[in-house]
């Protein structure tokens, strides 16, 4: 058997009893975090969950190429979803960390800026190498016209391959699953850097700015584990490559959503038990 | 269902490096808990043999799971392992020894286990992946993650208690003496170097040996020798926070073992090969 015939065969087909069992598990877990933690470990938990859910839905949005994008056989960026996904969402963790002293709003826009400015850049310095370097028009090979500006795209595409760099949606496409991917990420390290300040002096029983170091590192690194889980699931679900918001396999987000929520939950809930005391 | 690309031809089958693994990483990590009762620090290079154990068993759990051709790269297989067990990781620091054994390690296993085992649930079934190998393999890579963690908090920190992660010290700034918890494993972000020193040994062998050309041992041998890479990294972290001895062994160990691991990768990389050419570097011409 052939590499390109054995390729996963999972469809966008919902499976309705495992989505029940997924949503149980989420009623469960914010069940225990009552329990444990009724206040401020709950109103965590609940940003984390949403954090983990614009994650998994942002990543849908990036046009994701894959190896065939690297020969230009396929549209979008040449590498993998967890990749992307990653360097969008740390690029907006960092950008959002510095703002995290200005409160939530401005922090978690601030991440999203961050990351969709990576994504931009990204997107247009891939095409730069795809029409200067490569000698390739973008072109779509799951639509007829380009959605936003109507363009068509069929005589531009080569014969044999799937479209090729980046067309005008899946460009706005991957800004907007930056600024999702980068505002989901600093959401979840702003409310664990709150519950650790809040919960760690008291803890360890020092002042608060001689353990600041350990809040914030611990809210990082948990926000970049939850980050890595959440990208790789929704690469999971996307299978591959996807175009952008226009690809027919943008349809499946509904099972990332509950995906995400449920190992987000997961998650979100083990990094609010270390500041639990036991 | 999806289709299995590759098939294991010989060599030792999966549940018997899984358990190999599992015990001797178990084992190393226990074996760093010799710190404490002898009040030293220089066993502090098991933990560094305790992750490579773990890598090696990761990697072949990353074989076994991208033969099905999951469609999203090599590297992501590593990146959720090391993700889910940080998270587990640093919980199971927090629990103290018991009658004296840590259990830190036991704790680490389960708590990951189940994470693992629920995100493999969630990708088989609410994402519909429907691979076999999807449930065990999460399972057993978010174990590796946890375990290979702490086994750089042991070589690096000298032990692997929440406590001995994030110590205050009283270090001297240009405000005069000031504690802090910055010069710690946690507090410095010293974990976030190893996380990737991880991640990259652990996705890097399969990625590097796929094909079919495939063969078991150079994989395991390209894993242990990426994972000696790593150590000597983490040994070189290790000298600010264990006396300097100490560090001293665990870089020979890791200069050693990679040297050794390194030849061995070489000369099985020649046995498969179709041919080789020791290219020497470039000649000076003389008088052209």
């Amino acid at each position: 058997m052939s590499a390109v015939a054995a390729k996963p065969q999972a469809g966008g087909a919902m499976n309705p009893t495992a989505m029940a069992v997924g949503v149980v598990m989420l009623v469960i877990i914010l069940a225990l975090c009552w329990y444990v933690s009724p206040g401020a470990g709950l109103m965590a938990l609940v940003g984390v969950i949403i954090g983990g859910v614009l994650i998994g839905f942002g990543t849908h949005f990036v046009p994701v190429g894959g190896a065939p994008a690297a020969m230009g056989q396929a549209p979008g960026i040449a590498t993998g979803v967890a990749m992307l996904a990653a360097g969008a969402g740390l690029a907006g963790l960092f950008g959002g960390a510095w703002a995290a002293e200005q409160g939530l709003v401005i922090a978690t826009l601030t991440g999203g800026v961050g990351g969709g400015l990576m994504m931009a850049i990204t997107c247009m310095m891939v095409n730069f190498v795809y029409v200067f370097g490569m000698g390739i028009p973008a072109a779509s090979g799951k639509v007829a016209n380009d959605p936003i500006t109507g363009d068509s795209q069929k005589e531009f595409k080569s014969q044999g391959t799937e479209g090729h760099g980046l067309p005008f949606v899946s460009f706005v496409g991957g800004v907007i699953g930056g600024f999702l991917g980068g505002a989901g990420g600093t959401l979840i390290y702003y409310q664990l850097l709150k519950l650790y300040e809040a919960t760690l002096p008291t803890m360890i029983g020092v002042p608060l700015v001689q353990v600041m170091p350990i809040a914030i590192a611990a809210a990082g690194m948990f926000a970049v584990g939850l980050f890595l889980v959440n990208a790789v699931l929704t690469a999971y679900n996307i299978t591959g490559t996807i175009e952008g918001p226009h690809d027919p396999k943008f349809k499946r987000w509904p099972r990332a959503i509950v995906a995400s929520a449920v190992a987000s939950a997961l998650c979100g809930l083990v990094a609010i038990l270390i500041v639990v005391p036991m | 269902m999806s289709v299995k690309i590759e098939v294991i031809e010989g060599g030792i089958p999966h549940q018997k490096i899984m358990i190999g693994g599992l015990v001797s990483t178990l084992v190393c990590l226990y074996l760093t808990y010799l710190n404490v009762l002898t009040k030293t620090e220089m066993f502090a290079f098991f933990g560094g043999l305790a992750m490579i154990t773990a890598l090696i068993w990761g990697s072949h759990t990353i074989k076994v799971l991208c033969s099905y051709g999951i469609g999203t790269g090599v590297p992501s297989a590593g990146m959720i392992a090391f993700g889910s067990g940080v998270i587990a990781m640093l919980l199971a620091t927090k629990f103290a020894p018991v009658m004296g054994i840590p259990t830190a390690p036991i704790v680490a296993l389960v708590l990951a286990a189940v994470i693992g085992f629920i995100l493999g649930y969630i990708s088989n079934n609410i994402l519909n992946m429907k691979i076999p190998a999807m449930v065990q393999a999460l399972t057993e890579m978010a174990v590796v993650g946890a375990l290979s963690l702490m086994g750089f908090a042991a070589l690096i920190t000298g032990g692997f208690s929440f406590a001995g992660l994030t110590p205050i010290k009283i270090v001297v700034t240009s405000q005069g003496l000031v504690p802090t918890s910055q010069y710690s494993f946690l507090g410095g972000g010293l974990i976030a170097v190893a996380f990737l020193l991880g991640a990259i040994a652990i996705q890097h062998p399969f990625n590097a040996c796929l094909g079919p050309g495939w063969k078991q041992d150079r994989m395991l041998m390209l894993t242990a020798e990426c994972g000696f890479l790593s150590m000597i990294v983490a040994a070189f972290m290790s000298f600010a926070f264990i006396s300097t001895g100490s560090a001293m062994i665990s870089l020979l160990v890791a200069i050693l073992g990679w040297a050794y691991t390194y030849n061995q990768y070489i000369c099985l990389s020649k046995r498969d090969a179709a041919s080789w050419l020791d290219a020497k570097p470039i000649p000076e011409m003389e008088g052209h």
